[in-house]
C-alpha cells in the first residue's frame, strides 16, 4: 500500500513538474518582453527592476524557471498586473465561493443521480429503464451554459423567483441569500453530475446484480430492500470511484462555464477575467493553482480506491 | 453495405443521429445558396426584433438575422470539429500504433508524454494555449485538436497490442517484412473500427469544447458566427430578448446529442462484433 502511494505520487509529481514548465514558459510565448507580460505596460521601472530581481530574469531561463517554482511552492505566485494584489490573496478570496459550488453541485449530482441509476439497474430494458437512461442522456449532453441559461429564463425572467446573477454569501452566515444565489448554478452543474453519476452506477449495479452472491442472497430469502442496499450498493461503489476521479476534469470545465453563466464570483470567474485583460502573472497563478488541486485530487481518489478495495494488487 | 454500418442504420436513435447530422453538414456546406441572407449584414434599425415572417428566429443585437447566423455558426463548428479531429487523428494514431507496435522504450517514452496531456483538463489546456496564441479560430481549433492527442493515441495502442500478437501479424515478422509495412498495411487497416468511433465521439467533445471557450469569450472572436459566441452575446438580453439564446442552444444540443447516440450505438456494435469473432 505505501509503496502504492509512492509509486503514484512519482507518477504524479513529474506531471506537475512539466505542466509548471509550460505554465512559466507562457510568458516567454506571448508578444512582447517576459518582463512586459508580467508586470503589464504601465509599470514603473522599480516595478520592473523589483520583479526582475526577484525571479531572476537576467539569469538563464532554467535559473528563472526555478527561482519561479521556489516561490510559487512558498505562496508567491507574484503580483497581478492590473490591480497590483498579491496573485495568491486574489485566487484565495475566490476559493470560498467556487467550493461552495462545487460541493452543492455534487450534492444535487448525488441525490438525483443515485435514485436514478437504482431504478434503472433494478429493471434493465423496462420502460422506465429506457426513459431514466434517456434523462441520463440528455443531462449528458445539454451544453451547461446552454442549460443555465433556459435555467434562468424559466426562474428568474419569466417567474421571478430567483436572481439571473448570483453573488456569493457563504452558506453558514447567511442561509437564505446563499440559497437563492446558488440554487441555480448547483442546480446547472448538478444536473450534468447527475447524469455522469447515474450513467455510471447503473452500469456498475446491473454487472453486481448478476453475482453468484446475489443469487445466494435472494434465494436464502432475503428482502430485495437489503439485498440491493447492503450488498449490491456497497460492491458497485467501488469502480464508482474511480468515476469521481474522471469527473474531476469535466467538472472542472463545468464549474469554469456555470460561474460565467451566472456571473458567480469564483476561481473560474477570476481566470476568465484574467485571460481577458492579459493579466499574466494571475493566469499563471490560477491554472497552476487548479492544476495542483486537480492532480492532488486525483491523487487521492487512486489512493482511496487502492485503500477500500483490498482485493486489488498494485504492483 | 458493410454489415456493421446496416445495424447502426437499423438503429433508430442512430438513424435520427445520423440524418441530423447530414442535414446540418449540407446546409453548412451549402448556406450561401440555400439562405438568402448574409450572417454579418446589420441592420440597425431592426435590432433584437423578434421572430417574424422575415427573421424566423428574430433579430440580434445588431440586426442581423439569427438563423442565418445559427447555420453559418454550424459551418464555424464543424469545421472546427473537422479540424480539430485531424489533429488529434494525425498525431494521436500514429503515435499509439509506434507505442504499441513496439512496446519498450518507445511505448514507456510516448505513453508518459499521453499520460501528462491526459493529467490535463482539456478545457484549461486550451485556455492556457489561446493565452498565449491569442484568440483566433485556428487558435482554438488547434488547442481543441491537442487535447484530443491522447484519446486517439491510447485507443490505437490499446487496439495495436491485442493485434500484435495474432497469427497474420507475426507471420509477416516471421518472413522478414518489414516494421513499417506490418504497421501500416497490416496492423493499422484492422484497428479501425475503434479509432471510427473516437472520431464520432471526440467530434462531440471538440464541438462543445470549442462553443463553451466561444461562451468563455476565448474562443473564435466575433464577428465570425458561432454558437458559443451566440449563446454568449445573448445572455446579455435574456430579458429584452429571451428568444435569442434558444436557437444556438437548441441546434449545439442536439448535433452533441446526434453524435453521442452515433457513438455510443458504434461502440456497442463493434463490441458485439468483436466479442462474436472471438466466440467463432
Amino acid at each position: 500500500m505505501t509503496s502504492y502511494i509512492l509509486r503514484r505520487l512519482a507518477q504524479a509529481i513529474p506531471v506537475l513538474l512539466i505542466a509548471s514548465l509550460g505554465i512559466w514558459a507562457m510568458i516567454y510565448a506571448v508578444p512582447g518582453s517576459p518582463v512586459g507580460a508580467l508586470v503589464g505596460e504601465n509599470a514603473t521601472p522599480e516595478q520592473i527592476a523589483a520583479v526582475t530581481a526577484r525571479l531572476g530574469l537576467d539569469q538563464p531561463i532554467l535559473v528563472q524557471y526555478w527561482r519561479w517554482l521556489l516561490a510559487a511552492l512558498d505562496g508567491d505566485l507574484g503580483q497581478s498586473i492590473q490591480n497590483r494584489e498579491p496573485v495568491l490573496d486574489l485566487i484565495a478570496k475566490r476559493i470560498p465561493a467556487t467550493m461552495q459550488l462545487g460541493l452543492a453541485a455534487t450534492l444535487i449530482g448525488l441525490l438525483v443521480g443515485i435514485p436514478v441509476a437504482v431504478a434503472s439497474a433494478l429493471k434493465p430494458n423496462s420502460l422506465l429503464d429506457r426513459v431514466l437512461s434517456g434523462w441520463s442522456a440528455l443531462a449528458l449532453g445539454v451544453p451547461t451554459f446552454w442549460l443555465g441559461i433556459l435555467l434562468i429564463l424559466l426562474f428568474a425572467v419569466q417567474l421571478h423567483w430567483l436572481p439571473s446573477a448570483s453573488a456569493y454569501y457563504s452558506i453558514f452566515t447567511d442561509p437564505l441569500a446563499a440559497l437563492a444565489n446558488l440554487a441555480l448554478p448547483a442546480l446547472t452543474l448538478g444536473l450534468y453530475v447527475s447524469g455522469v453519476f447515474s450513467r455510471f452506477l447503473r452500469a456498475a449495479l446491473i454487472s453486481e446484480l448478476l453475482a453468484d452472491y446475489v443469487r445466494t442472497a435472494r434465494s436464502k430469502g432475503l428482502r430485495e430492500r437489503d439485498v440491493v442496499g447492503r450488498h449490491v450498493m456497497r460492491n458497485a461503489m467501488l469502480p464508482f470511484v474511480t468515476v469521481v476521479g474522471l469527473l474531476l476534469a469535466n467538472f472542472i470545465g463545468g464549474t469554469l462555464v456555470t460561474e460565467a453563466v451566472f456571473t458567480y464570483p469564483g476561481l473560474g470567474r477570476l481566470l476568465i477575467q484574467a485571460i481577458g485583460v492579459r493579466d499574466y502573472p494571475l493566469i499563471q497563478g490560477c491554472i497552476l493553482f487548479i492544476l495542483t488541486i486537480y492532480i492532488t485530487m486525483n491523487l487521492l481518489v487512486d489512493v482511496l480506491y487502492a485503500y477500500i478495495d483490498p482485493r486489488i494488487d498494485y504492483h | 453495405m458493410n454489415p456493421t454500418l446496416r445495424r447502426l442504420l437499423a438503429h433508430r436513435g442512430a438513424l435520427l443521429g445520423i440524418a441530423y447530422m447530414v442535414v446540418l453538414a449540407f446546409t453548412a456546406a451549402f448556406a450561401h445558396l440555400i439562405l438568402p441572407g448574409d450572417p454579418l449584414a446589420q441592420d440597425l434599425a431592426n435590432t433584437l426584433d423578434p421572430p417574424s415572417a422575415e427573421h424566423w428566429f428574430g433579430t440580434d443585437e445588431l440586426g442581423r438575422d439569427l438563423m442565418t447566423r445559427a447555420i453559418y455558426g454550424a459551418r464555424t463548428s464543424l469545421i472546427t470539429a473537422l479540424g480539430a479531429v485531424t489533429i488529434g487523428g494525425v498525431i494521436g494514431v500514429p503515435i499509439g500504433l509506434i507505442a504499441g507496435f513496439f512496446g519498450g522504450w518507445r511505448d514507456a517514452i510516448l505513453m508518459r508524454i499521453v499520460d501528462v496531456l491526459l493529467a490535463l483538463p482539456g478545457i484549461l489546456f486550451a485556455m492556457a494555449l489561446i493565452a498565449v496564441l491569442g484568440r483566433s479560430q485556428l487558435a482554438s481549433l488547434v488547442a481543441v485538436g491537442i487535447t484530443g492527442i491522447p484519446g486517439f493515441a491510447r485507443i490505437t495502442r490499446a487496439q495495436v497490442l491485442s493485434l500484435r500478437q495474432r497469427d497474420f501479424v507475426t507471420a509477416v515478422e516471421a518472413l522478414g517484412g518489414s516494421s513499417a509495412y506490418n504497421m501500416f498495411t497490416n496492423v493499422l487497416p484492422n484497428a479501425w473500427s475503434p479509432i471510427l468511433v473516437s472520431v464520432v465521439v471526440l467530434s462531440s467533445v471538440a464541438i462543445l469544447l470549442e462553443a463553451a471557450l466561444s461562451f468563455l469569450g476565448v474562443g473564435i472572436p466575433p464577428p465570425t458566427p458561432s454558437w458559443g459566441d451566440m449563446l454568449r452575446t445573448g445572455k446579455g438580453f435574456l430579458y429584452e430578448a429571451p428568444y435569442y439564446a434558444v436557437l444556438p442552444g437548441i441546434v449545439l444540443t442536439l448535433t452533441i446529442l446526434s453524435l453521442d447516440t452515433i457513438g455510443r450505438t458504434l461502440s456497442r456494435l463493434i463490441e458485439d462484433r468483436q466479442s462474436a469473432e472471438d466466440e467463432g
